[in-house]
């Protein structure tokens, strides 16, 4: 708390008095030069420029790996960047010596995708949590005090909700504000810098919504505003400037109101600005699937109206010995698509079939046993067997097989292990050392090897490359495609566009738990996949709609 | 009895921790030297607590103040008939184990199942057969119940079968009112007491009843999803395996190993005390866990655990005998379960990679 009270101090004052909107218009409140990063000789940002105004709300955009995370967090302090100058309200520090501590000394605040905030606790502990409570002589808790000054700060940022409220009942754009009156509760004017980190990833439309209205509110009263995002909409409806991040440099950017959507897109995958527009033009245009695709391969798997949240009204089918891919934000709705089919998440509507019988699992075990698997995201959390060995996890789904005449049949188990493992070009000294020892890479070929071999009829995966090294990478998409050709339909979830692009014969565009486009990556390009994928807009799924009743 | 399982593995295992980061290349080049150093260590590894076993025996054999009694056929039979409960309890504990989950009701279900074949037989007169089955048969319910609490109500096993030991205990102390329950079927203590081969015939018993549970959890796919269960319930989950059934099923097997204990028990003592059982739970979770660290090291694993309650047994007699007060054992226990359980975790990390 002393440390706390120090930082208030440090802070010059702003002009004492009424708020004043656009107080700090005009001015630089917050601007970076030649910001240089790189780790381990991979340069993460090289040379990049950044002015913010005051009072004004900046959105900062680019896709995976455009160094949008690596600057934020040289600002934070996070890192330390290797050369360039960052300058806070006029005050210029270099960029080497910038600490979270000076950082916020400064003024600046930073909100993160993961709000830090305690669900279980009231809106009050959770305030107190970060600024320390206020206590009598005898370190008890002045609980009025405290309730007062946050039930204050509640009413200042016009969150309707009561400082005993439970956190856990709060809306999640709730949440997100009260994160954001946190991190501002110390400031006396709108002086401070705020920076959101991708605060709408993982909110529905309507709280989103919600939440950039309430921080447009905050830019009008002359907070300085940074927001990390990948939604359009959002830049948009609330932006007043833009600065597009692509392989760690200023790709582009300007006032919202002179940049087109289409411009951005083109400077997030780095197309030319013509052939790019018509790209999307052509994209979000797409017709439906190949008419003659459709005729030939009979739908293995068909979803009708699949719904349940993030999920409305989903349509997808997948052909036997098809590559399909699911192409989406965090928060689309893309993992749900899947646990539905797999049967761990129960469906609030819609049917399914799998070669023309209703396919409704009741559980993962019985989704197996109709042959359709599942390889998770999270391979540590959900599909390995950390301590067990690589022979262990490669036959925890054929168990049963090797129980021969009353006993486990560990001779036959360990021949078929290595002849799996050979299959699959796992790299592993040995089929009893725990999978925890072999690369991410390896460790995904296991998991992926051990669903192969019980020969799915549909196989799901989500991110199936992540963490995944390139070699892995092309042993994987080899096996895919060698189950593809034995005639399983397969569904791929990923947000590595260019995995998509190489993988699969058709891609669907998942936005907002609508799928808003159909589209052959072989005549769709990289641009246009992005601009679909990313496009916050619901034009196209009415104009898909239309088509459809048209024709 | 497992040995197929592991040798290669294990030594695979010290290879990889060498190669990990450094990569295949440098420990290709001296793979010769490394595996000739490492092949007693892995050994060691697996088999330093029968070695210290053996060791053990051989000390106090050989020791003035015990070697007279302590190798005699008397004390050795006295230790083992001594033990088997514990045994038994520590095989009921394995399985829950396994699958992730504490179980400290297993105590209080041994001793509830002993008042009960006691009582059927003392207090109600039925046959002999009857009433061990219903010994163990009500503790085959309690175990169910608690896999009920654990795999259906998704329940803390360690805080709801602590909870049911204590409800467990107030219950033998209501029943019994802090009374031992006599005058059981003579026949009955008589199999308690007598021996078969120069064995107590209890040892028999528990030597196949371990033979099952060790057949059980390496030889068959329950076994080896119990283990999967045991290491990550969500990934179990998402391929396939019955996570809440086969959980439920440990735990009624473990509350069936228990009844069987106390089944045992009231034929070692020739009735029942009311006891809350907590004298057999202790002893039990240290073999349980100094088992963890043999034989498979870094699992819960049968023959691992029988070699645990020997290797406690076998020292305690060893100290008593060479004129140790009793409160010995206790301490010997303690010392024996804090070791085990910071070993077994140490050598459980290391495995995973996570420790090194």
């Amino acid at each position: 708390m002393a440390a706390h009270n120090e930082h208030r101090r440090s802070v010059p004052a702003a002009a004492a008095g009424t708020e004043r909107p656009g107080e700090h218009a005009g001015t630089v409140a917050l601007a970076a030069h030649g910001l240089v990063k790189s780790f381990a000789g991979a340069p993460a940002l090289s040379g990049v420029d950044l002015t913010v105004s005051g009072g004004t709300i900046h959105a900062l955009l680019g896709g995976n790996g455009s160094g949008k995370s690596t600057l934020i967090k040289c600002l934070a302090g996070v890192y330390q960047a290797d050369a360039g100058t960052i300058s806070i309200h006029g005050e210029n520090l270099p960029a080497r010596q910038v600490t979270p501590r000076r950082a916020r000394a400064a003024g600046l605040r930073f909100v993160h995708q993961d709000l830090g905030l305690f669900d279980s606790l009231s809106v009050a502990e959770n305030f107190a949590l970060d600024a320390g409570f206020p206590t009598n002589p005898l370190h008890g808790i002045r609980w009025r005090e405290l309730q007062n000054r946050v039930d204050g700060l509640l009413a200042h940022y016009a969150i309707a909700v009561r400082a005993t409220d439970r956190l856990g009942s709060l809306r999640p754009s709730q949440k997100t504000m009260v994160a954001v009156a946190r991190a501002l509760a110390d400031q006396q004017e709108s002086e401070y810098t705020l920076l959101l980190d991708e605060p709408t990833a993982s909110l529905a439309e309507d709280e989103s919504r919600e939440l950039m209205a309430a921080l447009r509110s905050r830019a009008n009263h002359g907070q300085t505003i940074v927001l990390v995002t990948h939604r359009f909409r959002e830049i948009e409806e609330v932006a007043d400037h833009v600065t597009v991040l692509r392989d760690g440099i200023v790709a582009g950017g300007g006032p919202v109101a002179d940049t087109s959507i289409a411009a951005i897109v083109d400077m997030m995958s780095g197309a030319s600005l013509t052939a790019g527009s018509a790209g999307v033009e052509a994209a979000l245009r797409t017709p439906a699937p190949p008419a003659q695709g459709a005729g030939a391969r009979s739908p293995l798997f068909e979803g009708r109206d699949l719904s349940r949240f993030p999920l409305s009204d989903v349509n997808l089918s997948v052909a036997s010995g098809e590559i399909v891919g699911l192409a989406g934000l965090a928060g689309s709705g893309r993992s749900t698509v899947l646990r539905a089919i797999f049967g761990d998440t129960a469906l609030t509507g819609g049917s399914m079939s799998l070669d023309g019988a209703p396919h409704e699992p009741s559980s993962p075990a019985d989704a197996v046993r109709s042959g359709v698997v599942f390889v998770p995201e999270n391979r540590h959390r959900d599909a390995a067997f950390l301590d067990l060995g690589v022979r262990e996890n490669a036959s925890a789904t054929v168990i049963g097989r090797y129980w021969r005449r009353l006993v486990m049949n560990l001779r036959m188990e360990r021949d078929e292990t290595h002849r799996l493992l050979a299959d699959h070009s796992v790299r592993a000294d040995g089929i009893e050392i725990p999978i925890s020892r072999l690369s991410g890479g390896n460790q995904q070929k296991v998991i992926l090897a051990r669903w192969l071999r019980r020969k799915p009829r549909l196989l799901l995966l989500d991110e199936p490359t992540q963490g995944v090294d390139v070699t892995s990478r092309r042993d994987i998409y080899r096996s895919l495609r060698d189950i593809a050709a034995q005639g399983c339909g397969v569904l791929v979830a990923s947000s590595d566009l260019d995995e998509l692009a190489e993988l699969c014969d058709r891609i669907l565009v998942l936005v907002e738990g609508h799928i808003v486009a159909d589209l052959d990556p072989a005549d769709t390009g990289r641009s246009a996949l992005a601009a679909a994928v990313m496009a916050a807009d619901h034009t196209p799924v009415h104009l898909r709609k239309d088509q459809k009743t048209n024709g | 009895m497992d040995s197929s399982h592991a040798p290669a593995g294990s030594l695979e295992a010290r290879e990889a921790t060498v190669a990990g980061p450094a990569g295949s290349e440098s420990s290709r080049s001296r793979p010769q030297r490394r595996s000739g150093g490492r092949l007693p260590g892995a050994h060691l590894e697996r088999f330093a607590l029968p070695l210290l076993l053996v060791l053990i025996i051989a000390f106090f054999g050989v020791f003035p103040a015990s070697s007279t009694v302590f190798l005699s056929g008397a004390n050795v039979s006295v230790v083992l008939a001594n033990q088997s409960v514990v045994t038994l309890v520590a095989l009921a504990l394995i399985f829950p184990l396994v699958a992730g989950h504490f179980d400290f009701s297993v105590g209080g279900i041994a001793v509830l199942s002993s008042v009960v074949t006691a009582a059927s037989m003392a207090h109600f007169s039925l046959p002999l057969w009857l009433s061990c089955l219903l010994g163990v048969a009500v503790a085959a319910v309690v175990g169910a119940v608690n896999g009920l609490l654990v795999a259906r109500f998704g329940m803390n096993a360690f805080v709801s079968t602590l909870g049911m030991a204590t409800l467990l205990g107030g219950l033998i102390q209501w029943y019994t009112g802090g009374l031992a329950i006599i005058g059981v079927d003579p026949a009955f203590t008589t199999f308690g007491s007598s021996a078969w081969l120069g064995l107590p015939r209890v040892v028999f018993v528990v030597a196949v009843l371990a033979f099952l549970a060790w057949y059980l959890l390496t030889h068959t796919p329950f076994g080896r999803a119990l283990y999967a269960i045991g290491s990550n319930n969500r990934a179990a989950v998402l391929v396939g395996l019955p996570l809440r059934r086969y959980t439920q099923t440990a735990f009624c097997l473990s509350g069936t190993l228990a009844g069987l204990a106390g089944v045992i028990l009231a034929a070692r003592t020739g009735g029942a005390n009311a006891d809350n059982g907590t004298y057999l739970l202790f002893p039990a979770l240290a073999a349980v866990f100094l088992g963890a660290t043999a034989i498979l090291p870094g699992r819960f694993n049968v023959v691992g655990t029988v070699v645990g309650v020997l290797f406690v047994a076998v020292s305690v007699s060893g100290l008593t005998l060479s004129g140790a007060a009793n409160w010995v054992d206790q301490v010997f226990n303690g010392v024996a379960l804090l070791i085990a359980v910071g070993l077994s975790s140490y050598l459980g990390r290391r495995r995973s990679g996570q420790g090194t």
